[in-house]
């Protein structure tokens, strides 16, 4: 077998839960103190693997500690304990269009994005065309993109994150972007990148959708991993858990 | 040193989100760049006519240039003062406002700060440049200071850098340290000898002589503030036209980078935690 694209080995994350904040000087000092808290596990010890080139899931009800979870494996939250390694270079795509500025255009937006999520000008410059006719917006590409209808605003971003072509792509609910014609070229795109050996991760609450795209998936609740593994059965015995409770 | 690698890895990234800045800027405006002028133009016409006219504050002519222009004397150290404050005062904020973009993508933070001191030093290069043009028709010789003028400039850059990161950082955990830095800008001016000369601190400091019976002198006080000789080293370049003394570029270059330093470790030990803290 070959090297994982991602490997989660005893990952932990607590957050603070604040029963009182200071965030100015004069509570604190007041108060004579910054911060009451508690601490709260929202990972336990979680550990997998993802494989590379393959689609991966990640399942749980609201609460479970999915997203957690995924912004330690976009690196914007470090863990607690637990150390997580990576095979490849990494994008994420936790919310569209996000770092858009919407005095500029289309086209200075597309190099501002493309550059926060890592590209150099020279990979910009040469997909260029290509992100802007998977987006669809060519017409508009030198308007303000705060002309943008939501639509286009968020094609736009997922076009730029698309074409990162990055050795591990981390999305969330990405499938509940733009019309169904634009799903279905996000999931030929997903077909394509799997075929080229790359590791897509993704957090999504359709569990069709999962069973359709992944071949692993990991079920979560409440910070622990409930059981990891091919996706159809992990996916079964969510829904199991779920039928059995109500 | 791995440290500093991240950040010029990320040099392209700095570029683009300067260019945001400065484009963002003064967009869907008639005078575009031009209302970056207005701001340092009005300072001096309010000083100008207040300290050079009504109080008569005169300070002495450039020597060896020959300069007396009040005018010409104040915008020497002005420039680089509103550079200063403009720099802590944008970036003061710059993670605080950028929160959404925190939470959302990994990217090396530092960047954020550092892309409005890139800005804001493209104001004042725009505003140093015209400056040099009035210098030279007022009969100043600044052509051959240039280099060190530059250098100059980089050493404030860096010192106002440091102390940007740390404001920045400071306002995550308090939300009043932008009130504050606004606050001490406003005291920092005045302690600064930028509208009036620093003979007359010496002076008042000669006739009271040591304080409290220690052998330290209210100018040896006054000097602690290392704008003090920053500004000292831009009016000896640009409106005396001669060379500073080494002891005050050593001076300027401690303070520079002891605050650059200091203020990447501090930027860097809070960096993880940004996306939880905000």
């Amino acid at each position: 077998m070959s090297e994982p694209a991602v490997r989660v080995e005893h990952v932990s994350k607590s957050f603070r839960l604040y029963h009182e904040r200071n965030q100015t000087l004069k509570s604190a000092v007041m108060r004579r103190r910054v911060s009451v808290h508690d601490d709260f596990w929202a990972l336990k010890d979680v550990s997998f693997e993802v494989p590379a080139g393959s689609t991966f899931g990640i399942i749980g009800s609201n609460g479970s500690g999915k997203s957690t979870l995924l912004k330690c494996l976009a690196k914007i939250y470090v863990p607690t304990s637990g150390a997580i390694t990576y095979n490849g270079r990494l994008a994420a795509m936790l919310e569209v269009g996000s770092g858009f500025h919407p005095e500029l255009s289309g086209r200075e937006n597309v190099f501002l994005n493309g550059s926060i999520l890592g590209m150099s000008r020279k990979e910009i410059v040469s997909k260029f065309d290509e992100i802007v006719e998977f987006s669809g917006v060519s017409e508009f590409i030198d308007q303000p993109v705060k002309n943008y209808s939501s639509g286009m605003y968020v094609r736009l971003g997922f076009s730029i994150a698309i074409t990162v072509e990055p050795d591990i792509l981390v999305v969330d609910e990405v499938l509940s972007v733009g019309d169904a014609e634009f799903q279905a070229k996000c999931f030929a795109k997903f077909r394509e990148f799997r075929q080229s050996g790359r590791t897509v991760i993704m957090v999504s609450h359709s569990l069709d959708s999962i069973t359709q795209m992944c071949q692993k998936a990991v079920w979560i609740n409440r910070g622990t991993v409930m059981a990891v593994g091919d996706a159809a059965m992990t996916v079964k015995s969510y829904r199991d858990s779920l039928s059995g409770s109500l | 040193m791995s440290y500093l690698n991240e950040v010029l890895a990320a040099r392209e990234l700095l570029a683009n989100l300067t260019m945001r800045e400065i484009r963002g800027k003064y967009s869907r405006t008639v005078f575009g760049q031009l209302w970056s002028l207005v701001n340092p133009l009005v300072l001096m016409l309010i000083y100008t006519l207040v300290f050079g006219f009504i109080l008569k504050v005169q300070p002495a002519p450039g020597n060896p240039s020959g300069l007396d222009v009040f005018a010409l004397w104040l915008l020497c150290a002005l420039l680089p003062w509103t550079f200063f404050a403009t720099v802590l005062t944008q970036t003061v904020g710059s993670l605080v406002t950028h929160a959404n973009l925190i939470q959302k993508v990994y990217f090396t933070r530092i960047v954020l700060p550092l892309s409005v001191v890139g800005s804001s030093a493209y104001t004042w290069l725009f505003e140093m440049f015209i400056l040099l043009v009035a210098l030279t028709i007022g009969g100043a010789r600044v052509l051959p200071w240039l280099p060190l003028l530059v250098l100059q400039m980089l050493l404030l850059a860096l010192f106002a850098a440091g102390l940007a990161l740390m404001a920045a950082i400071a306002n995550v955990y308090f939300r009043d340290t932008q009130y504050i830095v606004g606050l001490l800008l406003q005291l920092w001016l005045y302690l600064t000898p930028i509208i009036y000369p620093l003979s007359l601190v010496t002076k008042q400091s000669d006739q009271v002589g040591p304080v409290l019976g220690t052998t330290v002198t209210i100018a040896d006080i006054y000097s602690l503030n290392p704008m003090v000789h920053f500004v000292g080293i831009f009016r000896n370049l640009l409106y005396d036209n001669r060379a500073p003394e080494v002891a005050e570029w050593l001076i300027c270059t401690a303070w520079a980078f002891a605050s650059i330093v200091v203020g990447a470790l501090i930027f860097r030990r809070n960096e993880m935690r940004l996306a939880e803290l905000l």
